[in-house]
């Protein structure tokens, strides 16, 4: 699929134009001589125990495998988290605009006049997050605000880059958890927001980054909840992520050892 | 105090659409007119998913028109987002520039009422995409959005608050349009709303340095329009400040047709458009070799045809700015006059009748029907004496009407000049015989009378006598 979607799209002038690979080749299991950084940060305050000791198990899994994995430092955490809300409802405000009920998706069956149309088929149509990142959204980006928001969050995205770039001097790869906890029920924490948005802490810097990431699930908690392990490249360094992931997948046969369970 | 008193400080938005063939985000026409929703696809409609592309012509001719007006150009430059929410504004919000336009900085020279020169500053030039277009049903079955005309890259030219006066602002737009059309950004159709603009007014005390409150009108679709409206906001401002009120600071629309200005929003309803920069595209980066490439390939602009028309032909001041007002005239006065080899008598062609019929049709100077070669002949014809000053008047008419070579109209017409001594000596004498009195008269010392006696000859001959014989054989046959 990335051999499909990689390379420039001339629709698209965010992409960048840089010649194409073949990813497939990178699936070799051998992680010899690859160095990976493990950021204290990612392990410890917040972080469930039992995905803690996952990543730190895994770490061991790469080292005895042939990689070098050293601790070190990436203290980004809670400022990409804030950028992150802040670009993304920004973003999402004036994107979602378009929505009207007019020309395609949902239009209220409630209303005698124009303003009623856009007025209900939004109230009805949009969900309680995608209303709340509309507000949060407009609300940053206002005159007065913007400066004190959307633009400081624009220079932290670059210094959030820059301090992953420290990183990818030293190492291939940046292991973490993908998320701070196991997974929770659905509508079990809906109702508070900033913990919705705290469960995003991981992956959530990676995005703001722009850098690639994967998931690979690695191993599961007392209840039989799985635990995922993420590992981050540098731009277009993907290969490295493929030869890691692949080599940790072949190892620990996840998915012959944690047959999943439905429970009633 | 009286309208003496007070100074009138205003700034311009113009906003002009770029002649390019596609539209600034995708590749649909941008062809005026066209059934409605014609020329638009997913990208110009803003269905969801879809992602603007930057047209490179639209950077083009922005630079273009940036270098032509005296900017200094962004080589760091961006698009940004503009939000504002409207029927006619499909994504709900414009793509435009904020804080760092394609050009900046720059001046064109105008004449003030005065014929002085003088310099009005440009603040900046930036692109941006015009919305689409709202039908109002005559019948009150509602309003039908039209969006052909929704992504036609537009330049917004912002001028420093340095004109006076309507007659400034006249002379000002008028010279950014010449402009335009000697670059070939814009054809600059005022009609089509391809140049629309925004004033802005204020007026304040005689010496007063601070600036008054200025009020933005809109609305204006014609040089007359503006200069009406302006007219007509000097006199409310003025009117509010010694009746001791206030102005404030809103936004009008100028109706034509009642002649005054209605409040569309006040300051307490501004809109916050709430700026970003576009995160679908990309900065744009011109390099110095770009931009010096675009220099290099820019025609000879009006200001340096007037030098040259004023230097080297040796027209006055009025016949130069007028030959160069418009890109049409210019090219038509430079071919005609080498054809011809007589450039006054082109520039005047030009200047009366030419310009005086264009008015009376209400065309643009684009719409002269012939060619510079016709009025190269015509101007030849009346040189070499085939025909008269008076009926090459009446050739330029039937040019307008049916064009074709003028010496073809003239043998059709049977309009040659009569230039037989022979012939004109029997006319001459034909009228002597029947208007005795007037031969009287001009024996008592009545020169006037030989005015009378060669009009009455003219009119015999239907214009056709050449008039240096006729009163050259007139003064003979009466002195005798």
């Amino acid at each position: 699929m990335l051999n499909l979607i990689a390379g420039h799209d001339k629709k698209d002038s965010t992409s960048i134009d840089i010649e194409k690979k073949d990813y497939t080749k990178s699936l070799v299991n051998d992680v010899k001589g690859m160095k990976i950084g493990l950021p204290k940060e990612f392990i410890g305050e917040g972080i469930n125990e039992e995905v803690k000791n996952a990543i730190l198990d895994a770490a061991e899994k790469y080292r005895s495998l042939g990689a070098e994995v050293e601790q070190c430092s990436l203290d980004i955490g809670k400022e990409a988290l804030a950028t992150y809300y802040i670009i993304a409802c920004a973003e999402a405000s004036s994107n979602l605009g378009r929505f009207d009920g007019i020309r395609y998706g949902y239009r209220s069956e409630n209303y005698d006049n124009l303003k009623d149309i856009y007025k209900n088929s939004r109230s009805e149509g949009f969900g309680a997050e995608v209303k709340r990142r509309i507000i949060l959204g407009t609300y940053v980006l206002s005159s007065g605000y913007y400066d004190a928001y959307y633009k400081k969050a624009q220079k932290v995205r670059t210094v959030i880059i820059n301090e992953y770039n420290k990183l990818f001097e030293k190492y291939d790869l940046i292991l973490t958890p993908t998320s701070p906890t196991v997974a929770f029920k659905i509508g079990e924490k809906s109702s508070n927001p900033l913990e919705m948005y705290l469960a995003d802490i991981c992956t959530v810097p990676v995005n703001i980054a722009g850098l690639p990431g994967m998931s690979i699930p690695y191993s599961v908690d007392k209840n039989g909840m799985p635990i995922g392990i993420q590992l981050v490249a540098k731009h277009f360094e993907e290969e490295k992520i493929f030869r890691a992931a692949y080599t940790m997948e072949q190892n620990i046969k996840f998915r012959e050892k944690y047959k999943p369970e439905f429970k009633k | 105090m009286s309208r003496e008193d007070y100074e009138v400080v205003i700034g311009l938005e113009v906003h002009c659409e770029l002649s390019t063939k596609t539209k600034i985000f995708c590749s649909c026409s941008t062809e005026f007119g066209g059934e409605p929703n014609s020329h638009c696809c997913p990208v110009c409609m803003a269905m969801p998913g879809t992602l603007p592309v930057l047209n490179e012509k639209v950077v083009e001719y922005a630079v273009k028109a940036g270098l032509a007006t005296n900017c200094s150009i962004e080589k760091n430059s961006k698009n940004d987002r503009k939000n504002y929410f409207y029927p006619d504004n499909p994504k709900s919000y414009q793509i435009s520039q904020f804080d760092k336009p394609l050009c900046y900085e720059g001046y064109v020279t105008i004449e003030d009422e005065e014929g002085n020169e003088k310099k009005i500053r440009i603040e900046r030039i930036h692109i941006e995409e015009d919305a689409g277009k709202l039908n109002h049903d005559d019948y009150g079955r509602g309003s039908f959005v039209d969006l052909n005309r929704a992504g036609v890259p537009l330049i917004e030219v912002v001028s420093k608050p340095d004109l006076r006066s309507s007659y400034e602002v006249e002379a000002y737009m008028k010279k950014l349009k010449s402009i335009f059309e000697y670059i070939e950004v814009s054809d600059c159709k005022m009609q089509e709303g391809s140049l629309r603009a925004d004033v802005n007014v204020s007026i304040r005390k005689k010496g007063a340095e601070k600036l008054g409150t200025r009020t933005e009108m809109k609305n204006m679709n014609s040089f007359k329009s503006i200069v009406r409206a302006i007219e007509y906001e000097i006199d409310r401002q003025i009117e509010v400040v010694e009746d001791g009120g206030e102005v404030i600071q809103e936004t009008l629309r100028w109706d034509d047709i009642s002649g005054r200005t209605f409040s569309m929003r006040d300051k307490e309803d501004a809109q916050d458009y709430r700026y970003f920069p576009e995160p679908d595209l990309v900065a744009i980066k011109l390099s110095e070799e770009y931009i010096e490439n675009i220099r290099k390939s820019l025609p000879e602009l009006p200001e340096s045809r007037k030098k040259r028309y004023i230097d080297d032909i040796g027209l006055s001041l009025k016949a130069a700015n007028f030959v160069t007002s418009s890109k049409y005239y210019s090219l038509m006065f430079d071919k005609s006059s080498e054809i011809s080899g007589n450039p006054k008598a082109v520039s005047n062609w030009l200047m009366s009748d030419i310009a005086r019929i264009l008015n009376e049709k209400e065309l643009e100077p684009d719409k002269i029907p012939f060619t510079a070669e016709n009025l190269a002949e015509l101007v030849v014809l009346i040189d070499k004496g085939t025909i008269s000053n008076s009926i090459g008047k009446k050739v330029l008419e039937e040019l307008f009407e049916n064009p074709k070579e003028p010496s073809k109209i003239i043998e059709e017409k049977g309009w040659v000049q009569i230039s037989d001594e022979g012939a004109i000596k029997e006319v001459v004498l034909k009228v002597l015989e029947n208007n005795s009195q007037s031969v009287a008269d001009y024996k008592a010392g009545k020169d006037k009378a030989l005015g009378f006696l060669v009009g009455q000859a003219m009119k015999e001959t239907k214009g056709k006598a050449n008039p240096q014989l006729l009163n050259k054989l007139f003064i003979e046959e009466l002195k005798k």
